[in-house]
Parts: structure tokens; sequence; C-alpha cells
């Protein structure tokens, strides 16, 4: 038999014979006939009971949560996730789901707080005028007291962690309790004036500058855009040009040719001797006529 | 023969080229020279009459010699001497000569240069020739497809409408102008041109008319996306709002100095006239929608 069936054995036989138990027989009669007892001492044990599970729960986190242990904590954190990721989204998850639940016992209890001032003002047989008295007060304290129950909501606000929160806190608050700036804190003082005033002085002269530089920008692109619609105009009398320097290269390769070829044949070798022989015969013939006229 | 006298070669040349008992058929190759070295003569001893028409029979010569060509060259020649003596028919006569010569070459673009030349001699004198020359000029360009050239040409005749005062004729010739740049792509003309457009209407202190120019020129998209537009909107709200300082702060802006020096001098006049007029007009026009749409 493990453990687990003795406990619940056990537990099985004691309710059974919780009859026969003196002391408890007693409390349950005690309250039998004052209902207003009966239901503010449940109303006790369950604030009780929420109290200690909420400690419970949030003793390891008010741990972490203390600010001077702030970089223990961000390693203690680093270390957890990197080890044991698993068990901490169930422990967060289970910090959750315990602050719903502390939230509806809550809820619950403020509901049977108007109940139990209506009982509170019904007269009892066996009770005193100031134990009625106190009995009224008590019923006035209870809501502090279970406003005072913490749960996920107020816990978070308080807390100053560098990472989110294990109770989700999902109320963003803007302008989060007044109280805490005093009327000082929207009082400029000196150096902030001047600090300001400094601020706005450069960056006047911030823009006086980058108004020169877009008029030059300006300027540029403007510039840019002109040559580049006269480039533009060029392109088409550069073509034509080159078309027409071809052509006439190739007249004058075609005109060389013809000359060189002209001026060979002019001045070839075989011109050159048949010249010189007829002016050889040429003078001869002067020769001649003159020997026979002398 | 460098150093004879011009004069006596004119009358050697007339006489090589007039017929008579002896001569049967004109020289004229012999006589074209002898006349271009006669005005080259004339010219350098600032004869201009002389000179002139040595060109003009050198260049009829030149005709005879079937060379268009020179012709037109001698023919430009002759016409820029006339300019020197300020005779402007004359000159107007020539220079349209010779860029009829051009287009026997078969040469638009020179003769558009020439009939440029001419408007641009005689556009303080004869201003309305001149525009004729220009637009004649402009054609020639446009049938050969070279629109480019014709830009300035453009600009010119804007100018010489301005000068006159005739401000929608203007507009008109600035539309031209933004045509032709869209054909070839010259999107930065065409804006300038568009808020040219729009300057001086609104130089001639006619509100409507700016807002119609602009609505019809806010349909094309290259002048949508420019500066141009952007500009031309301020100033028309401006107008619009009859603020005479805001109107007058956006006229000294960067893009009025990238346009034409004649528009600029328009913007830097603007506002002409009382823009107060154009203020209420615009509210009670406001207030009238709103009877309109009044359901009852």
């Amino acid at each position: 038999m493990t453990v687990i069936d003795i406990l619940f054995r056990v537990d099985e036989i004691c309710k059974k014979y919780d009859k026969y138990d003196p002391e408890k027989q007693r409390e349950a009669n005690a309250f039998l006939d004052d209902a207003f007892a009966r239901l503010y001492s449940l109303v006790e044990a369950d604030i009780e009971k929420a109290l200690a599970v909420r400690f419970l729960f949030s003793y390891p986190f008010l741990l972490l949560f203390s600010f001077q242990t702030l970089i223990f904590q961000i390693n203690y954190w680093n270390k957890m996730q990197k080890s044991d990721k698993v068990s901490t989204e169930k422990n967060r998850a289970a910090a959750v789901a315990l602050s719903a639940e502390i939230r509806r016992i809550k809820a619950r209890l403020m509901e049977e707080v108007p109940k139990l001032q209506k009982l509170a003002k019904k007269k009892v047989k066996g009770l005193s005028k100031e134990d009625h008295e106190t009995r009224f007060d008590m019923v006035l304290a209870l809501p502090d007291r279970i406003k005072a129950i913490a749960d996920g909501s107020t816990a978070a606000a308080n807390q100053s962690g560098g990472w989110g929160t294990s109770s989700s806190n999902k109320k963003i608050k803007f302008d989060s309790s007044e109280e805490r700036f005093g009327s000082d804190f929207y009082q400029q003082t000196e150096e902030s004036d001047q600090f300001r005033q400094e601020y706005e002085m450069r960056k006047m002269k911030q823009d006086e500058g980058l108004d020169v530089i877009s008029e030059g920008l300006d300027t540029l692109k403007n510039l840019a855009l002109d040559m580049n619609e006269e480039i533009d105009r060029q392109v088409p009398l550069m073509d034509e040009i080159e078309t027409k320097v071809d052509k006439t290269t190739s007249d004058i390769r075609k005109n060389n040719v013809r000359l060189k070829k002209t001026i060979t044949q002019i001045r070839s070798s075989r011109n050159f001797c048949i010249d010189i022989i007829l002016l050889c015969i040429i003078l001869g013939i002067a020769f001649y006529l003159y020997n026979a006229l002398k | 023969m460098s150093g004879s006298d011009p004069g006596k070669l004119i009358s050697k040349a007339d006489n090589l080229t007039t017929l008579s008992l002896t001569r049967w058929s004109a020289d004229w190759e012999s006589a074209t020279r002898l006349y271009e070295q006669a005005a080259n003569g004339f010219r350098v001893s600032k004869d201009y009459e002389n000179a002139k028409l040595a060109f003009e029979k050198a260049s009829k010569g030149r005709e005879m010699l079937s060379s268009p060509w020179d012709a037109a060259k001698s023919m430009e020649s002759a016409a820029a001497l006339a300019k020197e003596l300020r005779n402007w028919t004359e000159v107007i006569d020539f220079y349209r000569k010779a860029s009829e010569l051009y287009m026997q070459c078969d040469r638009p673009q020179f003769a558009s240069d020439s009939l440029a030349k001419a408007a641009r001699a005689v556009e303080d004198a004869l201003p309305s020739d001149a525009i004729k020359l220009y637009s004649d000029a402009c054609v020639l360009l446009e049938d050969d497809r070279k629109e480019q050239m014709a830009l300035d040409l453009y600009h010119a005749v804007t100018n010489i409408y301005v000068k006159l005062e005739k401000y929608t004729d203007a507009v008109a010739f600035l539309l031209k102008l933004g045509l032709a740049a869209d054909k070839c792509n010259a999107t930065n003309s065409q804006c300038k041109a568009y808020l040219s457009a729009v300057i001086v209407y609104l130089y001639a202190h006619d509100l409507k008319q700016a807002e119609k120019c602009y609505n019809d020129c806010s349909q094309i998209d290259a002048f949508l996306r420019s500066d141009q537009n952007r500009f031309a909107g301020k100033l028309l709200s401006a107008y619009k709002e009859g603020d005479v300082e805001e109107i007058k702060r956006v006229a000294q802006s960067r893009s009025i100095t990238n346009l034409d020096s004649v528009i600029i001098k328009l913007a830097r006049k603007l506002p002409t006239g009382d823009v107060a007029a154009f203020k209420t007009n615009a509210a009670i026009g406001e207030g009238e929608a709103l009877d309109e749409n009044d359901l009852k």
C-alpha cells in the first residue's frame, strides 16, 4: 500500500467518525443558534486560507523582487531560464491560476459581507450589547481585510522587475497615483530652463544650415537635369557626326589607294627607261643633223 | 589678284556673266570666284553695301553652278551684312532664301537655323515678323523630328509675346513647348514650361485661367510628380487665400530661379492687382455651393 492510499483511507475514516469528535461537535454546536457567528467564522477562515496560500506562492517571488538583489534576481532568472524553463512556466501558470482563484474567493467574500451586515443587526439571545457593537465593527472592517489580500494585480504595481512578472499584469496605467509627484515635480529649475533654451538655439541653427544645404541641392539638381537634357540633345548629333566621319574616312582611304596606284604606274622603271632611250635617240638625231649641216 | 580693287573685280565678273555678241555662254565659275573675292575685299574695307551686293551675286552664281549649299552660305553672309546696314526687309528676304536653299540640300536643321537667325535679328524692330520666322523654324524642326532643338526657339517666341504683353499667346507657345518636350522626354523642360504658363496667367491676373491651366497640366504624370507641380499648387492656394505676403514668399523660392529669365521677372512682380478680390470670390463660391446642397 502506498502512502497516498494510507492517507486517503485515514481521511475517510476520520470523516466517518467525525460525529464522535467532541471538540469538533462543540465547535459546530457553538454557532448553531448564531447564524452571524457561523458565517463570520467561515469568512475569516477563507481570508486566512487565501493569505496563507498567497504568502506561500509569493514568497519566492518576493525574494526575487527585492530591489537590493536585483542583479542576483537577473542571474537567478537566467539560470532558471536556462535550466528549467518548463518548471518556470508551470510555476508562473500555477501562480496565475492561484491569483485567479484568490480573486474569485475575494469576490465571493465581498458578496457575503452585506449578508453579514444584516445578520449583525439582528438581535441574538445570549449576547451582550458591547458584543453586538463589536460585531458590527468587525463586519465593517471585513471589506478592507478582504481587499488587502494580495493577488496578482496589486502586487505587480509595486514590483519593478527588469522582466515580466509571474502574475500577468494586464492593466496599463498612464497616470498612476498622482500623489507620488509632488508639486515641485513640474516646476522648471534654472538648469532645465537653460538647457531648453540652448536646445532651441541649436535646433534653430541646424535648421538654418539645413536650409542653406537644401538650396544648394536644389540648384545642383536643376543643373544636373539641364545638363542631362543637353546631353540627350547632343546624342543624335554625335551619331550623325560619327556616320559622316566614317564615310569620309573610307572615301579618303579609297582615294589614297587609287593615287598610290597611279603614282606607281607613272613612276614605274619601265617608263623611266623608255624615257631615257627616247631622249638618247633624240639627242643622237640632233647631233647627226648638226654634223650634217656643219 | 587678291590685291586688286574689288570694284574692278566686280566689273570684270559682270562682264563674264553678261551675254553679248562675243560671249555666247556665261562663265559662271570664274565669275563666281571673282564675285566672292570682291565681296571679301569690300567687307574688309567695311563697304557693307557693295559687299552685300557682291555676296548676292556670288550666291546666284553658285546656284547656277548647282551647288545650293554654297549658294546658301553666301546668302547668309549677305544677310549678315544687311543686318549691319539695318535693312530689315532685306535681312528677312535673304535669310528666307538661304533657308530655301538649305532645304534643297535636304538639311532642315540649317534651314531652321537661318530662319532663327533672321528672327533674332529683327525681333526688336519687327516682332510680329520675328514670331512668324520663329514659328516657321519650329515647324521645320518638328517635321524633321528634332523637337529638342525647337525648345530654345519656343522660349524665344514666348519672350517676345511677353514683351508684347500678349499673355494668352505666350501661354499657348509655352504649352507647345511642353508638348515638344514631352515628345523628346525632356521632363524637366516640360514641367518648367507648365509652371511658367501658370505664372504668366497669374501675372495677367487671370486666376480662373491659371487654375484651369494647372488642372489640365496636372493630368500629365510627369508634371504631377514634379517639384514644379507642388510649387504651382502652393502659389495658387496662396492666391486663393489672397495672402500677399505668402505669394511674395512663395515667388522668391528656389523653383522660380530655375526658370527662364523673363519668367523670373514676371514672378518677382507678382502679385499684380488685387488678390483680395480672388479671396472674396472664392468665399462666395463656397457659400453658393452650400446653398445648392442644402436639402430642404
